[in-house]
């Protein structure tokens, strides 16, 4: 049962960096509808960036902000290159936020080294039912839910969430409404960066980052994204938690390596079902 | 349903004609200096270059089955380097337990194709981000798998692959393998090319504009869509079964995701749907990265010099070229060779034309660069007539 416990909820921590990597996949998908391949690289960044802040002796918090705001200004670069072209087609942009992930290693291995980066945030651990649990892992669920109801407070109540969800649900309307789809673009670049900054600040104490896990990062939060079919931030929420929880339990009782094909299958399975249901809504409409 | 557009457009045409004419007999005279100069090469070359020839030469088969994939098929494949995985364990295995090495050269690519075709089947229902997306976790399985199973050699992979046997010669001379490779690029190209020229050749490109009009035109849409999927995977699988002879080791750790999105560069820079594209893609990829490695291992360079040089070089040329130069180098050098041409023999440039060549096209756009692809395949020489077309 503690184990259990333990699994459970070092499985919602997880799930929760995977729904915040995935909610930054939503966010810019939904305005702009290019998945940005690069969004694992935002969390890498940041992570590193507050890694090396706290290094310099930088206090908690200030470093992690500086990390974040990094990430957000990471996210405007890559908007701009992507999207900032007019007529750009929005797999050309899938193609170039694949090179801005690349081009990222770059710099990354020049600014802060190809080794492994980790830092402390919480420290000690706390009993319940008998099961050792580390506060690191109530500091990322806490933060999480602040965040999450932070955002749909963003995108239901600010004016600019609002011209955000506008544009995303039907652009063409958005414009003639004085909306800017390209600058919301950008926008939703920004706001993707800070949320991947959010997750790389939240998960490099829990596991060490090096420059190129954001792969894995992104195929994680891209498969809690695809819960919502990439449109919604909540089912992201959702998609994250299952995921997280189902590779702790996996990880937990049967074997630590086959957590990523459960993750990855359950993506597959996912999204092929989901195609499905697609393509008999497309017959149903003709 | 007539996919190629504006060939012939209007008054002009005969100017259009004749120069177009002049060019492709230029293109066929550069594609024989090419596979001449090519076959010429390796004669000349230390071990070391040939090894980078060698590499050159997988690198470009695999390209060609992307370049085919993305270009024609309109689908983005992040994970080929799975299937150029598969290849190489296939080759590998089957001579490591004592099959001949030939017959594990030919099995490599049927393997390849029949594991794509059969991965396919739930896979291709997916289109665009998620397609793309799903390949790539296809690959991320396999090496996960292909790691933890002591018959693949797991983590450390399989050591002292037999070397390549023909007609009951080893081939132990690096050169030898730049031949082999030669051959199967020049294979892989001309298979390319007479799919391309030839009925399901023009429904893949029918299908890449529009797969709605497509199928109500007659064009079996997921039939085509998995035979261009296994084929490419069969391209990449006999590239890497080249791979595994010639290095005589692979392990999970020699197909990272990074080298399918290597792939994707090469064929994006070369030219989408072109023949030759995939080659100028791969060459000026290659090159340019084995001149910046020279460049970073010189001394009083940082020991991250060259790795550093890759990345950079790998992003800055797939976003300039995707951003500038959309149809990719080839496409857009043989434009501007039309247009230098055309001006010299004095033809008038009619509105019409210049139109139509001034349409901007999408690079990894599938529908416009279909018009890359003609403008590349078209006009630039090609390896063989095209009996395919009947």
């Amino acid at each position: 049962m503690s184990a259990f416990l333990t699994y459970l909820i070092s499985g919602l921590a997880i799930g929760c960096t995977f729904a915040l990597v995935g909610s930054g996949f939503v966010a810019i998908h939904r305005v702009t509808r290019v998945v940005n391949f690069a969004q694992g690289t935002f969390a890498v960044v940041a992570g590193m960036m507050a890694g090396s802040m706290l290094g310099h002796g930088l206090p908690h918090g200030l470093a992690e902000v500086i990390a974040v705001v990094l990430a957000g200004a990471c996210g405007l670069a890559a908007g701009v290159i992507a999207i900032g072209k007019p007529g750009t087609p929005t797999l050309s942009s899938l193609v170039i936020t694949l090179g801005i992930a690349i081009g990222a290693y770059a710099v990354e291995i020049v600014v802060w080294g190809d080794q492994p980066v980790s830092y402390q945030m919480a420290r000690g651990s706390v009993d319940i039912a008998g099961a050792h649990i580390q506060t690191q892992y109530f500091v990322v669920i806490g933060a999480t839910i602040a965040i999450f109801i932070a955002l749909s407070l963003f995108f239901s109540r600010s004016y600019v969430g609002k011209a955000l969800t506008a544009c995303a649900s039907n652009p063409y309307a958005a414009r003639l409404a004085g909306i800017n789809p390209i600058r919301m673009g950008l926008i939703a670049f920004t706001v993707g960066g800070v949320l991947g900054g959010l997750a790389g600040v939240l998960i490099t104490p829990l596991q060490p980052v090096t420059f190129d896990a954001d792969v894995a990062l992104a195929v994680n939060g891209f498969a809690a994204a695809i819960f919502g079919g990439l449109n919604k931030p909540s089912a992201a929420l959702v998609g994250g938690l299952v995921l997280g929880v189902t590779e702790a339990l996996v990880a937990g009782y049967y074997n630590a390596s086959y957590q990523t094909e459960v993750a990855l299958g359950l993506m597959l399975a996912i999204m092929i079902w989901q195609a499905r249901k697609r393509l008999s809504v497309v017959e149903e409409v003709h | 349903m007539n996919a190629f557009g504006g060939a012939t457009a209007g008054g002009t045409r005969h100017t259009r004609a004749r120069s177009s004419d002049r060019l492709r007999s230029a293109g066929i005279v550069l594609g024989v200096i090419v596979g001449v100069g090519t076959l010429v090469l390796p004669l000349g070359l230390s071990a070391a270059q040939l090894t980078v020839y060698v590499l050159l030469g997988t690198a470009t088969m695999v390209t060609v089955g992307v370049s085919l994939l993305m270009g024609y098929a309109g689908q983005v494949s992040l994970g080929q380097a799975a299937f150029y995985a598969i290849g190489g364990y296939t080759a590998a295995l089957m001579t490591i337990h004592g099959l001949p090495s030939l017959l594990g050269l030919i099995c490599a690519p049927i393997v390849a194709g029949v594991v794509a075709g059969v991965v396919g089947i739930p896979i291709l229902r997916l289109r665009g981000h998620y397609l793309a997306f799903a390949t790539l976790a296809m690959q991320l399985i396999l090496l996960s798998i292909v790691a933890q199973v002591d018959f693949f050699g797991g983590e450390l992979g399989l050591n002292g692959i037999p070397l390549l046997s023909l007609a009951g010669k080893e081939l132990s001379d690096p050169r030898a393998y730049a031949y082999v490779v030669w051959i199967g690029v020049a294979l892989v190209m001309l298979v390319t090319h007479n799919i391309i020229a030839s009925r399901p050749g023009r429904g893949l490109r029918a299908l890449a504009t529009s797969e709605t009009a497509a199928e109500s035109a007659g064009v079996p849409v997921t039939r085509y869509r998995l035979t261009v999927f296994a084929l490419s995977a069969a391209f990449a699988g006999l590239a890497g079964a080249i791979y595994a002879f010639f290095l005589g080791y692979i392990a999970p750790g020699s197909f990272p995701v990074l080298l399918s999105l290597e792939f994707v560069v090469m064929a994006v820079v070369g030219g989408l749907g072109t023949v030759w594209g995939p080659l100028v893609g791969a060459a000026v990829i290659t090159l340019l990265v084995q001149w910046l490695n020279g460049l970073g291992t010189m001394p009083g360079m940082p020991a991250y010099a060259s790795v550093v040089f890759s990345y950079a070089v790998y992003a800055v040329v797939l976003i300039g070229v995707l951003l500038f130069l959309r149809r990719g180098l080839l496409p857009t050098a043989v434009v501007m060779l039309r247009k230098v041409t055309r001006r010299r023999t004095g033809g008038p440039v009619g509105s019409v034309e210049s139109a139509d060549d001034d349409v901007p096209v999408g690079g990894a756009d599938s529908s416009s660069s279909v018009d890359g692809a003609e403008d590349g395949d078209g006009h630039i020489g090609s390896p063989a007539g095209s009996e395919a077309g009947r």
